[in-house]
Order: structure tokens, then sequence, then C-alpha cells
């Protein structure tokens, strides 16, 4: 569904814009959320970093896909992929992760034993780029290292804002 | 492709070298005119401007074209059938005198079939070899390379037979001048024999010869060779026009645009390799994959940075607290837990110390950029160890970046590790919540 905000910007400000729009959003509601769970877990600090460090950049990850749009095939792919592991982790941790075990396993039943190529190093980094041929892979890298380097440059400055 | 049968009868006399009417016209022709016109557009006199222009430079010394077995082969015996093995690395000395022959029989051949075919506006290999014949390369080419008789015309090196014969048509038809021929004829792999500038236009001109002399084949003996595929697009010459090569060809060059755009995207991207070309693409990748993450460790309110625990080595060895990456003044306050905190994120921040280790293996110039890029230095054990020393009595978090201890302005240098310790340590604290240079990213520290 299309919400004001993202018919307003839908190219009007570039992908950089709408990118740190859409994540300082998620970054305002992860704060919030945080705070709610109570400042001080200074009982499980190290686990719970984690899961926040995970949070944001899955935040990061998804305004970036949103950002993008369904126009790419790997912001498809990471938005789907975001997806599902949204629903599979609101059910349970545990179901969830037996679940990715025997998904993850069924698809590894016919075991190609080759030396996985560059190519094959390519797709697995790139999301989505499973179902690409190389010419398609190319394509949907470059336009992925543009949007990740935009990422970065994005969030560092808005780290450098941040920690003023 | 049916030539009619004066042309091949013309056709059939000038690669009889018994008869020599047509050198005797060709070479009368050569004394008339004396201008080359390459963008001629009248047709007849392209061919004779071309034969103008080519005689004055007749030495082709540097031909190791087919041709020069061709010409021993036209010289020794004109009518001498036999097919000789064509390989190309021989050369021989009785080029230009078996070349001139050559030359003169091979351009009229051309300018016999080019007038038959644009009369007669033959099947499109036909017409498609006509409009080679116009193209002012080819028709240098033909000049210069001359047109195989014999062997050419005996058909041996056309092993592909029927195949080979539609290899050439529509490699002829597409009138381009690659030298890089993929057909599976013999031949045209000789043909194809690249050799620089000049040697394409002699392939072509090969190939003209070649396709005109298999033209003479099927005729005679009146089979379908000379009905091949029209040409389905000008691919370029000397390539077979197979859809699969084509379909291939594409795709190559498709993969290789793509290459190009990546290349500009990537940066250190110097390298003309494919290979490794990819496999700073797939770095790239991994590194700004592993910047997002370090980033988003360092958003955290307070959390440790993802050097805390190459820090947490380093101030175990050091006994001392660990340096964490804070985010505000008054958000930091972690002390003496740093050291748990970083053992306990120690395993999701080893992929980071993994990276740097791996870079620095590589280049240490690389090692340094990325860890700038992420926020990170690399400071030595004695300063590391001072700070944090410094750390446990101030019990402050200390943020520091490479760049704050030398680049502070505290109007005294540092004179001594303890020093600039607290120098950086008061520098810092004051900057906290101040302007835009505080770190907030800690410091690595490396082994010297």
């Amino acid at each position: 569904m299309a919400s004001k905000h993202t018919i307003a910007t839908r190219h009007a400000q570039g992908i950089r814009a709408r990118f740190a729009s859409r994540f300082l959003r998620s970054l305002l509601r992860l704060r919030r959320s945080g705070n709610r769970f109570g400042g001080s877990q200074s009982n499980d600090e190290g686990i719970g970093k984690r899961i926040r460090t995970d949070r944001i950049k899955i935040a990061a990850y998804a305004a970036m896909a949103r950002a993008v749009g369904p126009r790419r095939s790997w912001s498809r792919a990471l938005l789907f992929k975001l997806r599902n592991r949204a629903r599979i982790h609101g059910v349970s941790r545990k179901r969830c992760l037996v679940s990715e075990k025997k998904r993850v396993t069924r698809n590894k039943v016919v075991a190609i034993s080759r030396e996985p190529s560059r190519a094959d190093t390519l797709r697995k980094l790139v999301p989505g780029g499973d179902s690409m041929d190389t010419c398609v892979l190319l394509e949907e890298t470059a336009h992925y290292i543009k949007c990740l380097a935009t990422q970065v440059t994005v969030m560092q400055s808005i780290a450098d804002r941040l920690l003023l | 492709m049916q030539p009619c049968s004066r042309e091949m009868q013309g056709i059939n006399s000038l690669l009889n070298p018994s008869s020599q009417i047509p050198l005797q016209d060709l070479q009368n022709q050569q004394i008339q005119n004396s201008h080359f016109d390459p963008n001629s557009s009248s047709n007849d006199d392209f061919l004779e401007q071309m034969l103008s222009a080519i005689p004055p430079s007749c030495s082709w010394p540097d031909l190791k074209s087919p041709w020069d077995l061709a010409m021993p082969i036209n010289s020794n015996g004109n009518g001498n059938s036999a097919a000789k093995p064509r390989d190309l690395p021989d050369e021989t000395d009785n080029t230009n005198v078996g070349f001139h022959n050559n030359f003169d029989e091979s351009v009229i051949l051309a300018s016999k079939l080019r007038q038959h075919q644009i009369s007669g506006g033959g099947n499109g290999a036909s017409a498609a070899a006509a409009k080679m014949m116009l193209h002012p390369q080819f028709l240098m080419a033909s000049a210069r390379g001359g047109l195989p008789q014999n062997d050419v015309i005996d058909g041996s090196s056309f092993k592909g037979g029927d195949g080979s014969i539609q290899e050439l048509f529509n490699g002829f038809g597409a009138g381009s001048m690659n030298g890089t021929g993929q057909a599976s004829s013999q031949s045209m792999k000789h043909f194809n024999h690249p050799q620089g500038g000049a040697m394409p236009a002699q392939n072509f001109g090969a190939q003209v010869a070649a396709t005109t002399a298999v033209m003479n084949q099927p005729q005679p003996s009146g089979s379908n060779g000379g009905a091949p595929a029209q040409p389905k697009q000008r691919a370029r010459r000397g390539q077979a026009t197979d859809p699969h090569s084509i379909a291939e060809r594409l795709r190559r060059e498709r993969i290789a645009e793509r290459m190009k755009a990546l290349q500009e995207l990537v940066p250190n991207a110097n390298k003309t390799d494919k290979a490794s070309m990819l496999d700073e693409i797939i770095d790239y990748v991994k590194f700004l994959q592993l910047q997002v993450k370090v980033l988003s460790m360092s958003r955290l309110g307070g959390g440790a940075a993802a050097v805390a625990p190459l820090v947490a080595d380093m101030s175990s060895e050091a006994g001392g607290d660990c340096i964490q990456a804070g985010a505000k003044g008054g958000s930091l306050a972690r002390p003496s837990n740093g050291s748990q905190t970083a053992r306990t994120n120690d395993s999701s921040l080893t992929v980071t110390e993994h990276q740097v280790a791996k870079l620095m293996e590589e280049d240490m110039g690389s090692a340094m950029q990325y860890l700038q890029g992420k926020g990170l230095c690399l400071m030595p054990i004695s300063l590391a160890t001072a700070i944090s020393t410094a750390k446990c009595h101030s019990r402050s978090p200390a943020i520091n970046n490479n760049h704050h201890p030398l680049l502070q302005p505290n109007g005294e240098g540092p004179t001594s590790p303890s020093m600039s310790v607290l120098t950086v340590q008061s520098a810092t604290m004051g900057n906290v919540g101040g302007d835009g240079g505080a770190a907030k990213d800690a410091a690595s520290v490396s082994k010297p």
C-alpha cells in the first residue's frame, strides 16, 4: 500500500533521501520500543545489544529495500525475506529456527559438488541472487552496490549527528 | 544463389589460369585509373579505383595469411589443383609475384561477381556478397589479398561441405571486417587468422574469395549449397552466424558491458581480468555489508562498538578497561564492564576482526582504508595501553578516533603517551556534546 509519504517521495528526492527518511523513522520507532522495555538491561546486555544491533541492521536494510521499491529484483527478494523473517519471528523463535533449518536443508538436497565459482559467491551476497542468470546478476549487483554505498554514507552521517 | 551461366563461365575462365584474357583486361584497367576514391558511388568505378590505388603499393611482405600459401601454389603451377594443407605460419618469398596474378584475377572475379549480383540481385548471400564487395575495405582487401584460386576452389579446405559453405556465405553476408572467425571450416579458420589491421582486410578479402570460389562450387554440382540461409543479421565478419554463437556473443557482450559499469562503481577497479574483477566486486560487497553491520552497532545507545572485542583483547593484556564507543556523553557510562561486554560481543564482532586481519595480509593500505571507512583506526599497543590505563583512572569512556589524538587542537603536542592520553581524554570529554568531531567508534589496536 502506498502511503502518502511513499507517493510523495516516489522519485522526487532520489534514493538517498528516501532511504534516510525511512531509516530515521524506523530508528525512532526502535528507540521508542527499546525505551519501553526499560533502559537498564544490565543483566543481559550483551545479547540485548546484539539484538538491537541486528534490529538496527534489519531496519536499515528494510528501509533501503522499501526506498528502492519493487522495481529491482534484489529489493523484492530482500523485502520478501524480511517479511518472512518477521512473520516467523513473530510466531516463536524456536519454531522459527526449526522451520528455517528444515527449509534450508530441503533446498540443499541436490547438492552440486563443485567449487563455488565467483558467480555463486556473488549470488549468495546479493539478495535474491539465486534465481538470476549471470547477466542479470551483474546488473543487480551494480545497483545493489550503489544502494549499499548510499546506505553506508547515510548511516555514517546519521551516526555523526547522533553521537554529538 | 545462382549466378548466371555466363558469369560462371567467366569466373571459371578466371579460375583457370590458362586463360590470360581477364588478366589483360584488368591490366588495362589498372593503367587507366589512378585515383582511389573509397566513397565512390559508382560501382564500376569503385573497383577500378581500388585497383589503381593498390598496385603502387604492391609489396606485402608482412603477409602471413593463407594467401601466402596460396601464392606458391598458384605460382608453382597455375593448373595445380591439388589441395595443400593450409597452415598459416609459412610465408613464402614469391609472394608478390604470385600475388599479383591473384590480385588481378581476384579483382576481376570480384568485379564480375559484383556486377552480376547488382544487376541480377541474386539471393541474400549473393547480394550480401555484392554489398561486401562494394565495401571499401573489402575492395582494398580483395585487391591486396588477392583471391587464392585453386586450393580454395578445390574446396578441399572447405571440409565442412555445405555447412561450411553456408557459414561462409553467412559470414560473408555479414559484411564486417572482424578477424575473429568462428566458422568451423578450416578455411574460415585460416582466413580469420588475425594480425592487426592489415590482416582483417586481407582476411576479409580471403573470405570474399572463399565465398566467391565457393559459389563456384555449388554451381557445377548443382547442390543446394548455393542457397544458404539468409544472413540473419550483419554479424561481424568471420563469426559464424548460427543462432547459438550469435546468442553467445550477445550474452558475452552484455556481460562485458555490465562488468564495465561495475568497474566504475567499485573502487580500485583497475583490473582488466574478469575473474579478478569479480573478486573485487565480491570483496567490495562484503565490505559494504560489513560496514552496514558495524554502523548499526555503533548506533546503539551506549552499545559496544565493533572494536570493543579487539580493544578488549588488547586491554585484557594490558589489564585495563576496554574502550567503548558511546553515543552521547551521558549515556556512555560503561566502566569496567567493558571487558565483559566485549567478550559477550566477541562472537558478533569477530567478523570485523577477521576481515581486518585478512585485509592486512593482502595489503596494508586496503586494511587502513577499510578501517577508516568504519571509523576505526590502528594504534600502537603502547598508546592503547596508556589510554586504557588512563581510562581506568578517570573512569570515563574514551572514544578515540585516530584523528583525535593527533588533531585535537589542544595547543600542546603529545609529549608522551600518558600526556597524550590525558589530552585525548580531556578533549573527547569536551567534545562529547560539542561539535561533530566526537569520535563514535573505538580504536582498534594492532600488534606492532
